[in-house]
């Protein structure tokens, strides 16, 4: 091939690339040249000096790191003179190190202890003063120790070209360099880890796990984050039942190493003492007491059948957790469907990602993405709605930096949050065009770019000969650009992305967890159809899930509304192949939803629910009254691994594996299935949610057996055809054209009316402010706040406004505030950043019983997604002047767009 | 939002930003700006120049401790900054330190307690013809001898500045052949 | 004494000559920018500056001409000029004076090699002690745009120039054109990895020529006089045209001298700089800052041009000439030296940051009495494991006070270790520093 160039390394010759560096095409052979600074992630810089080798014809020895390769190249990397060349280099480093290897975490994964092993003599010259650097507490998380640092600057590299936080510095100049942050202050950063698994010494160790072990005491596991949706690999690494610390190595999984704080310091909620051990039951004296599983089990078995014989299995409905396995999600809904017999069922996705499925169903025929994270990357043009990603969907946010600062594409920003430059990243600042959308006018922004691109004359010519009639009614639906949405600037981004040669668009919680969002998704799907990349490869929407596993949830049929696949409750084919699989049809009557449970609950039509993983009363607001609902039940069964406010006020407590105990797989956003397994045996008597499932099943006269979670794969696959095989690389599903046909010839016409209006107009209020609670960096859902090192970060709810607004309100770092709503108030210590836009508040999902009394809520008409993420409040400093403290309206009246 | 910078070094700065294509490169002109305003870069001066450069404000310190001109703390009013480079050496570094403790009785590193003098010593400020030498802020005393060191601690004490200060350099003059 | 006709150092010899943008036009200054811009194309003056055989007076010595024929002729986005004016080398002091006393000078070289490279903005990056030489700059340069000479409409002929004065902050390597580069674009100084070469990745990773202050000085002449009158002066064909030798030490009249290339070290230090100021012989001389091998007397007769002095075994560099007279400890010069280098690595690669407080520990015990006989060879094995391996030429440079010594002066260092004391200062200096600085 052209493009090949052919070298001999070794005296081994091999072909690679064009532009591959000497280091990679040796690696490729086997050939390992050792090296401190050259990672293949960050660009090459050629300090260490370390990779010497030798090239033919050129008089000095090159960094192999540095050197790229030409046409018939002869590369040596082990002759006496590079031999002596990499001893050199280590008696340099070695002078100035403090050689404390026995008390360094390091110890035996170090490449310095490796590399000295193999070049160096035991003994060294080196008889004078060596360089000391005075320790200082450097953070809550992460131990600095630069005393053995090498100043090869991965870290500083990865935190800026990876990460972009900027977070790490160099400092001073010579022997003296450093690593710090600023000044003498303490870290400040995102806490991905990064430069913990970057350091190639013990320069950079984590606390967590500070003196805990050595290599070689410890045992792996690799297995999948279980936090977002992103689906990161991860190894559990544990001593004597306990996760010590996680790693992620290059490479491996969707995230090749990188991860975030959640992932790298978030797991010790697993080891919470907390842990539920035992099932317990709550007796005569109305308090829950541990009891055994034989104990619990029968009785529950029968409890249930008693139910279902005197009110019918309609007065029983389920509610499992997305952050389940595939195969716990799978067994839950076929237990309900069969030995429960009814299709009142639903699971977390309810919470906003139904609302993308469906719209991806409805409109490509598939729920599925179109793209893959490679996609992503070599997209050259990106177009984020409402992500809050860096938060949210971190290693997704890292695809998108990769695609802009690696790979130059352009990036646009439909985002609440506002380009500022801080020591954590923010995807605004990389964005080439930005718009600041205000809370809750996501959906708004879609209808501008929609109605952009008739004004910009840009739709597929194809289309409108084909669907001349689906054009013209959807221009007439998308009148008008949104009042407070800059329309030169939407135009303009529409104008970049259509013009592009392949384009992503990702959407998040802002867009898919606020009135209107399953209508904005399919107005996006509109969108793309329009400009005629709708069915073009490398395009596509691609929505991105809070929880690890919403995906499987939908696929593996946990919703009322769809069966596994996903598939239509009433699809024939569907039911057959399901039917043929389980020995018996899944009920017909069409199932309860979430918030219809708790309805039928409070109106006592549901008599008992059985509930997996979720904690409902937290995650709604107390005005949805989920516990007087619950209450209400003759039966309240909560699986879990604490007890929760909702498992609290169960009859029944069984518990449960985490994700560290189970095998398995989980779904990622794109659509990629990966094993879960297990680094630990279970603690105390907690099992895994399908083996519990499994049991209860057969007490019940109803036997789901399967020996493994395997087993429950295997059905899995028979029954959802096509269902992803594991594998290195996923194959980004493809929109379905019958489907698209079918929607442009008339399907899109049945909400047409009200799908492009449902986004409204502005809110205008004065006095009030505009409340987001969404998801932050260091905290999701509930389970991190049982993490330790992730309370240390953020130990408590704290409300985040702009700088500028607390300064106009007298409010200082640490005051306190109270905020009043229709339905409430609350009083929360206040923190600030620059990037929530002025007159806009956040507060953090996962403290959000803080506020639970302020929050009211809607349910989405079609979807029956509840929505309670968005309120107005007003605010005052507690303490200030008045009765109650005089209350202060945001900076002007009325939702402020701008650029 | 206060700032570091007074209203006419504001007023400077969208200027300085405007010769560059990229903000970034105004960092080291902007660093100068605040020395000059506060004699010192504070943590907050730095703080506030990322702000205007959409740096992080470790990308700032990471400047600032690279180069040797930017003074982390307040020092004294003048800073004596002597040369130690061989070719100052040759000619009498170590007689400068001496007849500099002599008069004011610091050493190097040390401020007079009255905070009008501080001494430094650094490498080669390009006078090496013309040693030994000493920069006290701006300006430049070559070819000293101590009777010159005397008289310029004592006018600058006394009226701030001192007429033995190097003008327009040329050395040797042309009047000297 | 011989007579050199001064061609740099000309106008500021004159009486009253004071640098203001009057005084250069009246002796001439800004005609040979008249006589190109919108006249010459650009090419053909590129072809003028390598005809001419100019070479880099910063201290590589590289030829400007093939400098400026490297940028890419098609690119189309911006492309830089930039000045170094960061003279920071021990032993040089040149630039100071050409900047301080005749500016324009320096600015008509700018004008036309941004003309002929095409830049359309150049920077000046001018070492943050030099106050005076920044002001002074700054006033020619408003000068320079009053009369038209810079601007977006030069003298009507169309070629825009922006110049712009931009101060360092301390720091010796940023005279490395590659850290220049990374500190004019607000980082730390810090020399990148060659290849790519500025010339097609240099500031913001545009094309850039970055050249020294005398050399851009050397241009307008080129242009008045001819490239072939300059080819022939000097000591063609390598080493064309005059260079200011800065003389410092032991030596009766130190300071600035314009000569022709190939005059003698003899003639340089006895004729010109008036031999040794006292009645000591000459022990060592430096021949081209503090990164050049020390000479001894035996290499008086080496010729002061760019081939001659490589031969020899040393550089010609900046042209900053040390005068070292006999009782001058060798080894003290060395640590002295190493004390330098140390506080100026930037610390970016291995052999150098770590081999710098290393190399400067052991000089500093063997002056103070506490060396070994196994030091010297510690020092030798050290310095080859510095050479040749480091990012930039700062790790060659740093060895070549120690190797060159070594070579010249063992017994000194011998002497020092077998007597434990320095023989020629009974009392040391004090030690100022420790590791690092």
């Amino acid at each position: 091939m052209a493009d090949m160039v052919n070298i001999l390394i070794d005296g081994k010759p091999i072909a690679v690339e064009k532009g591959t560096l000497v280091i990679e095409a040796a690696r490729r052979l086997g050939v390992m040249i050792p090296h401190f600074c050259y990672h293949p992630k960050l660009t090459y810089d050629a300090n260490c000096r370390m990779c010497l080798v030798e090239v033919e014809k050129l008089p000095k020895l090159q960094t192999s790191c540095s050197t790229v390769v030409a046409e018939g190249m002869v590369v040596r990397t082990n002759t006496p003179i590079v031999n002596e060349a990499h001893q050199s280099v280590l008696e340099f480093i070695l002078a100035n190190h403090p050689l404390d290897c026995p008390i360094c975490d390091q110890g035996g994964r170090c490449d310095l202890q490796d590399f000295s092993h193999e070049y160096t003599p035991t003994t060294s010259v080196f008889q004078d003063t060596k360089r000391v650097f005075q320790k200082e507490y450097f953070s809550p998380l992460i131990e600095k120790e630069m005393n053995r640092c090498v100043q090869c600057l991965r870290c500083v590299r990865y935190c800026d070209q990876v990460i972009d936080a900027k977070a790490l510095a160099p400092i001073n100049r010579g022997v003296m360099t450093e690593i710090s942050h600023f000044g003498s202050h303490q870290l400040d950063c995102e806490f991905c880890g990064g430069c913990v698994q970057i350091c190639p010494v013990g320069a950079f160790v984590s606390r967590q796990s500070l003196y805990e072990y050595r290599p070689w005491m410890i045992k792996r596991a690799d297995t999948t984050c279980g936090y977002c949706g992103d689906g990161c690999a991860l190894t559990l690494q544990t001593r004597d039942q306990e996760v010590i610390e996680v790693m992620s190595a290059y490479g491996e999984g969707r995230n090749s190493g990188d991860l975030c704080a959640r992932g790298y310091f978030g797991y010790q909620y697993v080891n919470h003492p907390d842990r539920l051990t035992t099932p317990l039951v709550r007796q005569a004296d109305g308090r829950l007491h541990p009891a055994t599983w034989e104990e619990v089990l029968p009785l529950l078995a029968e409890r249930l059948t008693q139910l279902k014989l005197s009110h019918g299995a309609e007065t029983i409905g389920g509610l499992i957790s997305a952050r389940c396995t595939n195969e716990d999600l799978y067994l839950f809904q076929k237990f309900m469907r069969l030995a429960i017999g009814s299709n009142h069922l639903d699971s977390t996705a309810r919470y906003g990602h139904v609302n993308a499925a469906r719209a991806l169903r409805r409109v490509q025929g598939t729920n599925r993405w179109t793209v893959s994270y490679e996609d992503i990357v070599q997209a050259d043009v990106l177009l984020l709605i409402g992500t809050q990603v860096t938060a949210a969907n971190p290693i997704v946010g890292l695809k998108v930096k990769e695609a802009v600062k690696k790979r130059g594409a352009t990036l646009l920003t439909l985002e609440t949050l506002v380009p500022s430059v801080e020591t954590t990243s923010n995807i605004a600042n990389l964005s080439a065009t930005h718009l600041t959308v205000p809370v809750g006018r996501h959906g708004a922004a879609v209808r501008g770019l929609v109605k952009a691109v008739f004004d910009e004359n840009l739709v597929d010519t194809g289309l409108s000969a084909r669907a001349g009639d689906f054009v013209q009614r959807v221009r007439a639906a998308a009148a008008s650009y949104p009042s407070d949405l800059d329309e030169a600037t939407l135009r303009t981004m529409v104008k970049t992305f259509a013009g592009a040669k392949r384009g992503v668009i990702l959407i998040g919680q802002d867009l898919l967890q606020a009135p209107g969002g399953y209508e904005s998704a399919v107005n996006l799907l509109d969108f793309l159809l329009l400009i005629g990349r709708l069915t073009q490869a490398d395009w596509g929407l691609a929505p991105l899930t809070e929880e690890n596993n919403e995906q499987g949830a939908i696929e593996m049929g946990a919703t009322a509304e769809y069966l596994p696949g996903p598939a239509d409750l009433g699809d024939p084919a569907a039911r057959s192949r399901i039917a043929d699989a389980w020995k018996e049809e899944p009920p017909t009557a069409k199932g309860m939803r979430l918030i219809e449970m708790l309805d039928a609950a409070r109106a006592g039509k549901l008599k008992a629910m059985f509930i997996v993983g979720e904690n409902p009363v937290r995650s709604l607001p107390a005005s949805a009254m989920v516990a007087g609902a619950l209450e209400n039940l003759d039966l309240l069964v909560v699986q879990e691994l604490f007890l929760t406010e909702t498992a609290k006020l169960a009859d029944v407590v069984l518990p449960a594996c985490s994700y560290a105990e189970k095998s398995g797989t989980f779904t990622n956003s794109e659509g990629f299935v990966q094993k879960v397994r297990p680094g630990l045996t279970p603690v105390g008597d907690s099992r895994p949610d399908w083996e519990i499932l499994s049991a209860l099943s057969v007490m019940m006269g109803y036997p789901l057996e399967y020996g493994d979670a395997k087993e429950i794969l295997k059905e899995i696959r028979a029954v959802i055809p096509g269902y992803r095989v594991l594998g290195a690389m996923p194959e980004p599903a493809k929109a379905d054209t019958s489907s698209i046909e079918l929607y442009v010839a008339g399907g899109f016409a049945e909400d047409l009316a009200g799908r492009y209006d449902q986004a409204g107009s502005p809110k205008a209020d004065g006095q009030r402010w505009s409340l987001r609670i969404g998801q932050t960096l260091f905290h999701s859902g509930a389970m991190s706040t049982k993490a330790k090192g992730l309370l240390e970060l953020q130990k408590e709810g704290k409300l985040i406004m702009n700088p500028a607004d607390a300064q106009r309100l007298g409010i200082a770092e640490g005051d306190r505030v109270r905020l009043t709503s229709a339905t409430g108030e609350a009083t929360v210590p206040v923190t600030m950043l620059g990037r929530i836009p002025e007159g806009t508040l956040f507060f953090p999902e996962s403290f959000r019983e803080r506020l639970s009394s302020l929050a009211s809520m809607s349910v989405d008409p079609v979807t029956g997604v509840p929505y309670s993420k968005h309120l107005h409040v007003a605010v005052a400093k507690v303490g200030s002047v008045g009765s109650g403290g005089a209350s202060a309206g945001p900076p002007s009246a009325g939702i402020v767009g701008g650029k | 939002m206060s700032s570091v910078f007074s209203k006419a070094a504001q007023e400077r700065i969208p200027g300085i930003i405007a010769r560059y294509p990229e903000k970034r490169a105004a960092l080291l002109p902007l660093l100068w700006l605040a020395q000059e305003e506060q004699c010192y870069v504070s943590e907050e001066a730095m703080k506030e120049v990322a702000g205007l450069l959409n740096l992080t404000p470790p990308q700032v310190y990471e400047a600032v401790t690279f180069y040797t001109m930017y003074n982390r703390r307040p020092i004294g009013k003048y800073h004596i900054q002597v040369c130690r480079s061989l070719m100052c050496a040759l000619v009498g570094t170590e007689n400068l330190l001496g007849w500099i403790h002599a008069k004011v009785g610091i050493k190097v590193g040390q401020t007079t307690p009255d905070g009008l003098f501080t001494l430094s010593q650094v490498e080669c400020l390009a006078s090496c013809g013309t040693g030994p030498m000493m920069q006290v802020n701006d300006d430049y005393y070559e070819r000293l001898t101590q009777d010159k060191v005397d008289r310029i601690l004592d006018d600058l004490k006394r009226d701030g500045k001192c007429p033995l200060a190097t003008g327009p350099f040329m050395f040797p003059e042309p009047s000297a052949k | 004494m011989a007579q050199h006709e001064p061609l740099l150092l000309k106008n500021m010899a004159q009486p009253g000559y004071r640098g203001s943008l009057a005084d250069y036009e009246r002796a001439g200054g800004y005609q040979a920018l008249k006589k190109v811009l919108g006249k010459i194309p650009p090419a053909e003056v590129i072809e003028m500056v390598k005809k001419s055989g100019l070479r880099g007076r910063g201290g590589a010595g590289f030829p400007t001409g093939v400098k400026w024929s490297f940028i890419p002729k098609d690119h189309p986005g911006p492309r830089y000029l930039i000045c170094n004016a960061d003279e920071s080398e021990p032993g040089t002091f040149k630039d100071r004076q050409l900047m301080e006393r005749d500016p324009h000078q320096m600015i008509e070289g700018m004008i036309l090699a941004a003309y002929a490279i095409s830049a359309h903005t150049a920077y000046i990056y001018i070492r943050g002690e030099f106050a005076l030489g920044a002001r002074i700059l700054e006033r020619a340069l408003a000068e320079a745009y009053q009369a038209g000479y810079l601007g977006p409409n030069i003298q009507g002929t169309g070629f825009a120039l922006d110049i712009h004065l931009h101060r360092g902050a301390g720091a010796y390597i940023c005279g490395e054109e590659t850290a220049l580069l990374e500190s004019l674009e607000g980082k730390r100084g810090l020399p990148r990895i060659k290849p790519p070469f500025p010339a097609t990745h240099g500031l913001f990773q545009k094309p850039t020529v970055v050249n020294n202050v005398e050399t851009l000085a050397n241009v307008p002449h080129i242009v008045n006089r001819g490239p072939e009158w300059f080819a022939s002066t000097g000591n063609p064909p390598k080493s064309t045209g005059t260079r200011i030798f800065c003389m410092s030490g032991h030596v009766k009249r130190p300071g600035n001298y314009e000569v022709p290339m190939g005059i003698t070290f003899q003639e340089m230090i006895y004729d010109i700089a008036g031999g040794m100021r006292g009645d000591k012989p000459l022990k060592a001389f430096i021949p081209g800052g503090a990164s050049a091998a020390f000479f001894t007397p035996e290499h008086l007769n080496v010729r002061l041009d760019f081939e001659s002095v490589a031969q020899a075994g040393s550089m010609l560099g900046s042209g900053g000439i040390t005068v070292m007279e006999e009782g001058t400890c060798m080894v003290w010069a060395a640590e002295n030296l190493l004390y330098f280098f140390n506080h100026e690595s930037c610390g970016k690669c291995t052999p150098c940051r770590e081999g710098s407080p290393w190399l400067l520990q052991i000089l500093r015990r063997i002056e103070h009495g506490k060396g070994k006989m196994d030091d010297l060879a510690t020092l030798l094995r050290l310095c080859g494991n510095i050479a040749g391996r480091t990012v930039c030429a700062f790790g060659d440079a740093e060895i070549a006070p120690i190797t060159s010594t070594l070579r010249h002066f063992r017994d000194e260092y011998e002497a020092h270790i077998r007597e434990q004391r320095c023989p020629f200062r009974p009392q040391p200096a004090p030690e100022l520093i420790t590791v690092g600085h």
